[in-house]
């Protein structure tokens, strides 16, 4: 071998990558994290601070520069959002709705004329975009849905509802800039989707409902989003009519291994906080971390995360952005490290007491935004249905 | 415009408490510790930036070449300041331990002979010696006037004059000064209407920064391919050696962590004075 692998940083393997990480945490240390608490508290949505993430690049990370992004990989994609996440998980879905769900979805699967029309605007911030694809009555069975495309003259008529939609609104009463949107054409098989490009001001797209009083994940907003006659030119539809299956699972990956660097951010963080406090609080003239109870709240929380961060990483590292094929292990990937950092910051609200219950102390926050990994971009009972599917196709594992 | 910016890397200045002695006493260890930019070399820079662009139209209009004196491994810090925006990199390779301000200097002046730059703007410290000396010592090196604790920097005719503050603890002195010249600055640089270069609009106001800009995506990328020059102390013809010894570190006495309420002010002068003993 040539290298020693000592010098392997799993993490931050190239100078690049490291680089992203120390400019996206002074970002978060300084710009992020002040306004963390009461944006939770407000249910707000910080779009001033959104649109510093497009002057410093971060919207248009895994985008090429000819689009207006920085070329960018899996691994930094995932660095991003571990960094934000340490600081503010709400505003962290946000940025991952759009720029992973919209942005990286739009780069991979439209043609070059929509990624002109999208990706600049979108890379630089100017515009807040999501993706479509949950229902009222549809979610995990997501090739359930029920919204439907039909050809009228040149164009398509849209019929249906969306549900969960982050970013749907940026506010209590307006819509989103634009949205990707699945849908099935009028009769067509259950497996084949077909989607297009919906821009706020279409007749017959409207806002539903701002959801509000969510557990956590407060700084982010969530809509229904509705489709009533919605009329949609040619040129919006996405790649040939039935091709939009695979447009999903192509950005389901990288949506879900950006996902668990959100639980890693959260669980680094609420490690942070309890080892700090288990040293300085004392209790029966000790130190907390003197006492075996803390110290296992302590040390399995830092073998699990290390072990969730180790395997996320490796996984990162084997995406190709392209294309699809590490279902198993994105879906993996998640499924450990949400139930991970809801752990973690759930020992570490015990190991504060009474302090870890209140929001001065950052880790109640962590811990209600952590439950949500566990459900959306796929609840965990989805990656178990998908991983052993996956497995069915493995003989031996090497 | 063409700039030298001297950039040092430091430990880890947020986790200083971290930082050890070793048992013999002759030297502090940072094991374990992140390397960064030294913080008032970041300052520097913003400064070095805000002079060589039009901030308004975000374009470059001078050159800002960074130089590094240290240990290889220092390229990291050279190329976070690529990704900020400068234009280019030197480092002289040498051994920490073999260093101070004298040699440091001596090795800047080396540098500076052979870029002949308009300015030199530095940090007036690095936050690890504190020995605040190295821009004198330059810019008695080489015949330049020397600005100290620079907040304000003002230049209409591309880097031939300026008109500086000066921020003291008795006040502000306002000098003008005609280049080539050492200015070191204070963290007031980071203003947002700090510097003035005849280029970016007079009203123009950058965003409150607490260490100057951050690397974007961007500029990440594209520091990769920016050039960083190697160069020795024996090539540089530097025969300087150290002048300063430490003989001892210690560290300081562990804080009681007792923590004292008073009543009044005069309870707590009383107290300052028969207990503290600092009054």
């Amino acid at each position: 071998m040539g290298h020693s692998m000592g010098d392997l940083d799993l993490f931050n393997p190239t100078p690049e990558h490291r680089a992203l990480r120390q400019t996206v945490r002074a970002f978060a240390e300084r710009e992020v994290e002040p306004q963390a608490l009461a944006s939770d508290r407000s249910e707000h949505f910080n779009l001033p601070l959104f649109r510093k993430l497009g002057e410093l690049g971060l919207l248009g990370i895994t985008v090429d520069e000819r689009f207006g992004g920085a070329g960018m990989d899996a691994v930094a994609a995932v660095i991003a959002h571990e960094e934000l996440a340490a600081v503010d998980p709400g505003f962290t879905l946000a940025y991952l709705a759009h720029a992973m769900l919209f942005v990286n979805n739009v780069f991979l699967n439209a043609s070059d004329e929509q990624r002109e029309r999208y990706l600049p605007d979108a890379c630089a911030g100017r515009t807040v975009c999501g993706m479509c694809m949950s229902e009222p009555g549809a979610g995990t069975d997501v090739l359930g849905l029920a919204t439907t495309a039909e050809r009228r003259g040149d164009g398509y008529v849209l019929n249906g509802a969306k549900m969960w939609i982050t970013n749907g609104a940026v506010d209590d009463q307006t819509l989103g800039d634009a949205f990707l949107v699945y849908a099935r054409m009028k009769g067509a098989p259950r497996a084949q989707l077909t989607s297009f490009l919906v821009d706020k001001g279409t007749p017959g797209f409207s806002l539903g409902q701002r959801l509000k009083d969510k557990l956590g994940m407060r700084a982010s907003s969530t809509a229904e989003l509705v489709f009533e006659d919605c009329e949609v030119s040619e040129r919006q539809r996405v790649g040939p009519e039935g091709g939009a299956t695979l447009h999903m699972m192509r950005n389901l990956e990288i949506e879900r291994v950006t996902l668990a660097a959100m639980s890693l951010g959260i669980a680094r963080r609420s490690l942070d906080v309890m080892n700090r406090y288990a040293r300085e609080r004392t209790s029966f003239g000790e130190p907390l971390a003197h006492f075996g109870q803390v110290q296992r709240h302590l040390a399995e929380s830092y073998a699990e995360w290390m072990a969730g961060r180790s395997y996320t990483y490796q996984t990162a590292a084997q995406i190709d952005l392209g294309s699809a094929g590490h279902r198993l292990d994105s879906d993996g990937v998640k499924l450990f490290c949400a139930t991970m950092a809801k752990n973690v910051a759930d020992r570490a609200i015990q190991v504060l007491g009474g302090y870890g219950y209140v929001g001065e102390y950052v880790v109640e926050r962590l811990w209600r935004d952590a439950k949500l990994l566990e459900i959306g971009g796929g609840t965990l009972e989805a990656h178990h249905k998908n991983m052993t599917r996956e497995l069915g196709h493995v003989q031996t594992l090497r | 415009m063409k700039i030298l910016v001297p950039i040092k890397r430091v430990a880890d200045p947020d986790n200083a408490n971290k930082v050890k002695v070793s048992a013999d006493g002759t030297q502090v260890t940072t094991e374990g510790l992140e390397w960064k930019m030294n913080p008032f070399d970041e300052w520097a820079l913003e400064a070095a930036l805000r002079l060589t662009e039009d901030g308004a139209a975000k374009s470059r209009v001078g050159e800002v070449v960074l130089v590094s004196v240290g240990p290889k491994e220092a390229v990291a810090t050279v190329r976070e300041g690529l990704a900020k925006g400068a234009e280019r990199g030197v480092i002289v390779e040498g051994n920490d331990n073999d260093l101070d301000s004298n040699v440091i200097a001596a090795a800047l002046a080396a540098v500076a002979k052979k870029e002949s730059p308009d300015l030199i703007v530095m940090g007036k410290q690095t936050v690890d010696g504190d020995s605040n000396v190295a821009g004198t010592v330059l810019a008695d090196k080489l015949g330049w006037p020397i600005i100290n604790y620079a907040m304000r920097i003002e230049t209409s005719d591309d880097g031939k004059t300026f008109a500086i503050k000066r921020d003291l603890d008795v006040g502000v002195a306002s000098v003008k000064v005609t280049g080539p010249v050492v200015i070191t600055v204070s963290d007031s640089i980071l203003h947002p209407e700090s510097v003035k270069n005849g280029v970016t609009p007079a009203d123009f106001k950058y965003p409150e920064a607490e260490g100057g800009r951050y690397a974007s995506l961007k500029g990440i990328m594209q520091a990769k391919k920016k050039p960083i020059a190697e160069q020795t102390l024996s090539g540089l013809g530097v025969d300087a050696k150290r002048t300063v010894t430490y003989k001892k570190f210690e560290l300081p006495p562990a804080r009681s962590g007792q923590t004292t309420f008073v009543e009044s002010v005069e309870e707590l002068v009383e107290k300052l004075r028969t207990e503290a003993k600092v009054l």
